[in-house]
């Protein structure tokens, strides 16, 4: 039974990936399929208003292990190689130290605007 | 009638090569290493409880990396061989709308605060990262590719060649993006005692992606759910907007 649910769960996923995909494609909407997807299924669950067990079992395995998708994405380094080396002291600060400070200022904000707001 | 004919076959087309590539000898070859590969990485990531530096996608990574060096396989062919992996992100992405619904009370009760976050988020990383780069007078197609560094792979890719980036480069500029933010975070956030799992998690998704949304699921439901807003509302608000001004 867990396993049916399971794959239930992941067949409606799926479905509302390719819907997303059919939309974008029909309407020359220039956002990826997967993103209308996301908004589509959300939609759904919001609309259902109680939680669907069959679509958390379905997207449970996807959300632990998405680490492994990006493999082949990261594997495409080596398709870039000459214009990444030519180009390595720039992007390596870009990528590094940016990154970084963008990521220590936008959480150091968001906290700051939400602390203020629990104070009010 | 027509166009939704085509967009369907394009669909079921594009389904069909990944399936066909995966069916193949090769396909289900590197579909396997990729698969024990990823399985030792877990095995490494727990046995050190958790540690940034062996994320499971960079042991997973340089393991693939390995056996290909000694089969001599090129990234090319390896793409092509894998692309069930890649196709998976699609369904992994729309999977993203279970940990927002789970946490939607808190999203809405959050509001603005959370929405200028993400636009904070949105607006400053591309903009620093463009800005270095721009210093260092790389060509105009990496510039370009760089503004979209901080969105998820699928958008990035697409926005990138909207405005005259490099698709491909989008997606490894993404991947390495989101694989620094994961590995900084718990430092960063400790340096700026930025302790509140919501902010953890909205900067993570909105400056680091899907990477980043995965380490946060890690440190917590909330911080999951959260870099999930920022990673989604980050990725409409980028895609709509940058096309508009190149």
């Amino acid at each position: 039974m867990h396993i049916m649910s399971t794959v239930t769960g992941w067949l409606i996923i799926t479905g509302c990936y390719l819907l997303g995909e059919f939309i974008v494609q029909m309407a020359s909407i220039p956002l990826p399929g997967a993103l209308i997807g996301l908004l589509l299924l959300l939609a759904g669950l919001l609309l259902r208003q109680r939680p669907a067990v069959a679509i958390s079992r379905g997207a449970q395995p996807l959300l632990t292990h998405m680490s492994v998708l990006f493999v082949p994405a990261v594997i495409g380094v080596g398709l870039f190689w000459d214009e990444v080396r030519q180009n390595a002291l720039g992007i390596t600060l870009a990528l590094v130290a940016t990154t970084i400070i963008a990521l220590g200022f936008t959480a150091w904000v968001a906290q700051y605007l939400m602390h203020r707001k629990e104070q009010r | 009638m027509l166009r939704a004919e085509l967009a369907i076959s394009y669909i079921i087309e594009r389904m069909g090569e990944v399936l066909v590539s995966t069916a193949s000898t090769d396909g289900v070859f590197w579909l396997v290493i990729t698969l024990l590969a990823y399985a030792v990485a877990l095995k490494v990531f727990r046995a050190l409880s958790g540690h940034p530096l062996v994320h499971p996608l960079t042991i997973t990574s340089c393991i693939v990396g390995l056996v290909m060096w000694l089969s001599d396989a090129s990234a090319g062919s390896y793409r092509e061989n894998a692309a069930l992996l890649q196709w998976l992100l699609g369904p992994a992405t729309v999977a993203l709308a279970v940990p927002m619904f789970n946490q939607w009370q808190k999203i809405r009760q959050l509001g603005a605060p959370l929405i200028i976050s993400v636009a904070v988020g949105g607006i400053v990383a591309p903009l620093l990262a463009w800005g270095v780069i721009y210093l260092t007078s790389a060509p105009l197609a990496i510039q370009m590719t760089m503004l979209v560094k901080s969105i998820t792979s699928p958008l990035a890719m697409e926005t990138g060649a909207a405005i005259g980036g490099i698709p491909a480069l989008a997606a490894v500029f993404v991947i390495l993006t989101g694989i620094v933010g994961a590995l900084a975070a718990p430092l960063t956030y400790r340096t700026l005692a930025v302790t509140l799992p919501e902010a953890q998690g909205v900067a993570l998704g909105a400056v680091c992606h899907a990477v980043g949304t995965s380490k946060a699921l890690q440190m917590g439901e909330v911080q999951g759910a959260l870099a999930t807003v920022g990673l989604g509302l980050n990725g409409i608000l980028t895609a709509i907007i940058l096309p508009l001004f190149f």
